[in-house]
């Protein structure tokens, strides 16, 4: 032995452990993952196309089901993994016993005795055999799929590990998966970040680097700043005039004052103009981003970035309310978002091209991971999404595959047969957040239809993703009338 | 005291334009110097007054010393990025026609596609707290941070005004390059464009494609400044500074006057060049009709069209019309920007411009117009800016 070779960091002790558990994991193939916990039935199914907003009536009439071609009542294809996921631990259960036995689970256990405590799923590809109908009692397996890292993401250092899943109902495949996570050390600075939740509406998840687009500041403007961070949007006043002025400066132009003071906006405005910003890219923000001059009806007129419209539907005369974007610690960017009535992410879909707007709330955040039998914590626990270096709680994977799937089928009616969805993840959806999903036709070959998705927040694309699809007989031949 | 017509341009010079010089800055400052100086007959001893632009990164003092100038009595910076470049010759004009200098260098070099790119996001350089840094601060942090998310805002407004498309934009990126393709000196020589070519450009910043902007280029251009008795002794017929104007309007800010509510003013318009336009027709007692070709500062298309409406060759809102009937190319009513402007010469913030009104003057342009008695120049728009009239010698 040689004493003069450096002692291998954790880090390396745990590369070194993780690398033999994947070669070992490798080996083992295949890996029975147990029998779900219940059969696919209904009242499982009516909580989640509830929290998903899905109307697709194959799903809970039956008559309708029949109408599209069905046995009978089917469940969406989507939740295909909530019928094995293990849900809220039992009496008894530790964390270990949450999830069946799986070919990744020496895996995890090493990443959390490492300190790689941090988790986000990126890519999740489903491909469906059949649908499933209530009764159905699945089996499961899983396979090691690849261990890539270390790497640096924007969350801290950390590993992808893919895994493959198959389901079967009696000796029958009927669907499999690609699963890949991030699992990552959170950064020191992240985990400090227990803090009060004092942003007024917090968007942006805090991140290692503070945000380069900081506005500079002076005696003369701080008061501005400030305004934003307590939740308030203000205009400069001429103490002695009463002149309303923005940008603020430090003389009236009319009276020649010294004296300012502020008034706190309506919050309400109309766009003036826009512009959407394609290239070049801009650190700290995710183009296409839409930049709109906002004429108030105190007199004055801002620049903000209006949130959570698609870009295309922003139009000058566009009524507007003022929100306030978190995007660090120490700053707070007064936004826009639409007022109009009915509001643009409630709209019906565009003619033509998938389209599914939604608010998102904490309840709605929770009630669908809920509903996916996801009980990880960062879904529903404000203070635990913090530790974490997020902002508030976020949409689970499972929710974003089943919103997608459900603006692919809201657009291709009942009768639709979804055959896969491919997604991978960006940046989050927070609580308090809008999710815009869009989609296009990217390729037909008969009655099988490729939809490219892309889902987007206010500080960028939450999914981009690819569903396939399928409407039976002849309606889809060239009948264009079908597609809405 | 009238500045018309007491002091010229006598030389004109200029380093090729590239988008890679593989040289300094002040080289290129230097070479282009010194090619104005030798136009006009000139000694570099001769020189004793220097204007730049604030932004250049290349001094007077830089300068003179390496052409071995004399001794300097005038030297002087034109602040407001593009929107300096009649300025340096009106600081010129204005110099030698009160005798504080006789022969005044106006320069502009840079390494603009090669070294720091004016398109590109660089907000680092807008955090301190001066007043324009401040003055940022009010758009930056919501991204919008480069010229053409700037001019595509007012974009915006003229086209909700007046009714102008993505094609009427288009239209003076197709005259621009057409003029380019027949100039040996135009980076895009010999390479046209069409109006299908523009359609399908990508988005830059909507509603501008990436045909709407100009190019990002390396070079240095010089224009010598003397008296007008002086010049016509020296090598080249003189073109005389008929009238020179600098121009900001009230509520003005660099590229983003968003703010005023005033009425009248509603984005759709140019004022500070409303404003230059006001000085250039008093000064030199010319209206529109008097001007045969006009070389007007095209770093994003819209705002070609809204100087023609602000300078009064049209009312609001014609200027596509004038550009769908060809008014604006070789052959039109009013051809501009004969050498290809800065969407297909060059972009040197506006000085390349000049030296064509130069040309045009003198009857040696590529793209020569016929019978040319005055030519309008003007600087960068959506900004304090400048503007000349440049004219045939008696």
């Amino acid at each position: 032995m040689t004493a003069d070779r450096p002692a291998p960091s954790v880090d390396d002790v745990v590369h070194t452990r993780l690398m033999d558990l994947a070669a070992t994991a490798r080996e083992r193939g295949e890996v029975d993952g147990g029998t779900a916990p219940d059969p696919v039935n209904t009242p499982m199914v009516r909580h989640w196309v509830r929290a998903m907003g899905d109307t697709n009536p194959v799903y809970l009439d039956e008559q309708a089901a029949r109408r599209a071609g069905h046995d009978g009542l089917v469940a969406p294809p989507a939740m295909l993994q909530v019928w094995t996921m293990a849900g809220y631990p039992g009496p008894g259960d530790d964390g270990a016993a949450e999830r069946p036995g799986s070919a990744v689970d020496d895996l995890l256990a090493c990443f959390a005795d490492g300190g790689y405590s941090g988790v986000v799923a990126t890519d999740c590809e489903q491909d469906f055999d059949r649908y499933l109908h209530p009764g159905e009692l699945l089996r499961t397996t899983t396979r090691f799929g690849d261990l890539a890292g270390p790497k640096r993401t924007a969350l801290g250092t950390g590993y992808f590990l893919t895994w493959h899943t198959s389901w079967y109902s009696g000796g029958e495949r009927v669907g499999t998966m690609l699963f890949r996570v991030l699992k990552f050390l959170p950064s020191a600075r992240e985990a400090r970040a227990e803090r009060p939740a004092d942003a007024p509406a917090p968007a942006r998840p805090a991140t290692a680097e503070p945000y380069p687009l900081r506005p500079a500041r002076s005696c003369d403007t701080h008061f501005f700043w400030d305004g934003a961070l307590a939740g308030e949007l203000r205009i400069q006043r001429c103490a002695d005039c009463g002149r309303l002025r923005h940008p603020p400066g430090p003389m009236c132009p009319s009276c020649h004052s010294t004296s300012r003071d502020h008034v706190v906006a309506a919050g309400t405005g109309t766009v003036f103009s826009h512009v959407v910003h394609h290239h070049p890219a801009v650190p700290g923000r995710t183009s296409p981003y839409v930049v709109a001059v906002v004429e108030l009806p105190e007199g004055v007129r801002m620049v903000g970035n209006i949130l959570g419209v698609a870009p295309e539907a922003v139009h000058s005369g566009m009524r507007v309310r003022v929100d306030f974007e978190r995007v660090d610690e120490d700053l707070v960017l007064p936004q826009w978002r639409s007022a109009e009535k009915p509001a643009t992410r409630d709209r019906p879909p565009t003619a033509g091209a998938p389209a599914l707007d939604l608010a998102m709330t904490r309840t709605s955040i929770i009630a669908q991971a809920l509903a996916t039998r996801d009980f990880q914590d960062i879904h529903h626990d404000p203070d635990r999404a913090r530790a974490q270096g997020s902002p508030d709680v976020f949409m689970n994977i499972l929710t974003t595959q089943g919103l997608v799937e459900r603006c692919v089928t809201d657009w291709a009616g009942p009768a639709a047969r979804v055959r896969s969805i491919a997604v991978r993840l960006g940046v989050p959806n927070h609580a308090g957040d809008t999710f815009s999903l869009r989609g296009t036709v990217a390729e037909r070959d008969g009655p099988r239809t490729t939809v490219a998705v892309r889902g987007t927040n206010g500080i960028g694309t939450h999914v981009t993703g690819t569903v396939v699809v399928e409407v039976p007989g002849p309606r889809c031949g060239g009948e264009e009338s079908r597609w809405r | 005291m009238a500045l018309k017509g007491r002091a010229a341009v006598a030389g004109i010079g200029a380093t090729e334009f590239s988008k890679e010089s593989g040289r300094s800055e002040l080289r290129l400052a230097a070479e282009a110097v010194v090619a104005a100086l030798h136009d006009a007959g000139l000694h570099p001893a001769d020189v004793d007054g220097m204007v730049t632009f604030t932004q250049d990164a290349n001094s007077e003092i830089a300068v003179a010393r390496e052409i071995g100038a004399g001794a300097l009595r005038f030297f002087s910076r034109v602040d407001y990025g593009g929107g300096a470049a009649c300025g340096t010759v009106a600081q010129a004009a204005m110099a030698v026609a009160t005798g504080q200098a006789e022969v005044v260098v106006a320069y502009r070099a840079f390494n603009e596609r090669s070294g720091r790119r004016f398109g590109q996001a660089a907000p680092g350089a807008l955090r301190a707290p001066t007043s324009q840094g401040l003055e940022m601060s009010w758009h930056v942090p919501f991204g919008l941070l480069t010229p053409a998310g700037w001019v595509a805002m007012c974009a915006r407004r003229y086209m909700d005004a007046y009714g102008a498309t993505s094609e009427d934009f288009g239209r003076v990126a197709v005259a621009a390059r057409r003029h380019a393709a027949t100039n040996p000196r135009a980076w895009f020589h010999g390479r046209p464009i069409t109006l299908a070519d523009h359609q399908a450009s990508r988005w830059v910043v909507e509603p501008l494609r990436l045909f709407d902007c100009c190019q990002e280029s390396d070079g240095g251009v010089a224009v010598v400044v003397t008296g007008t008795e002086r010049a016509r002794d020296l090598r080249r017929p003189p073109a005389v500074v008929t009238a020179a104007a600098q121009g900001s309007a009230p509520g003005q800010m660099m590229m983003t006057s968003y703010y005023s509510t005033d009425p009248g003013d509603d984005m759709a318009g140019l004022p500070a060049m409303g404003i230059v336009a006001d000085g250039l027709w008093r000064g030199s007692g010319l209206g529109p009709g008097d001007i045969q070709t006009a070389v007007l500062y095209d770093h994003f298309t819209p705002f070609v069209l809204v100087q023609l409406e602000e300078l009064g060759f049209c009312g609001r809102g014609q200027a596509p019309g004038l550009a769908a009937d060809g008014e604006l190319e070789l052959g039109g009513r009013l051809p501009v920007n004969t050498h290809g402007g800065q969407l297909g010469e060059a972009y040197i913030h506006g000085m390349n411009g000049i030296a064509e009104a130069v040309r045009q003057v003198r009857g040696t342009a590529a793209n020569q117009v016929e019978g040319v008695a005055n030519v309008l120049v003007t600087a960068g728009t959506g900004v304090p800016t400048s503007g000349l009239i440049l004219s045939r010698d008696r």
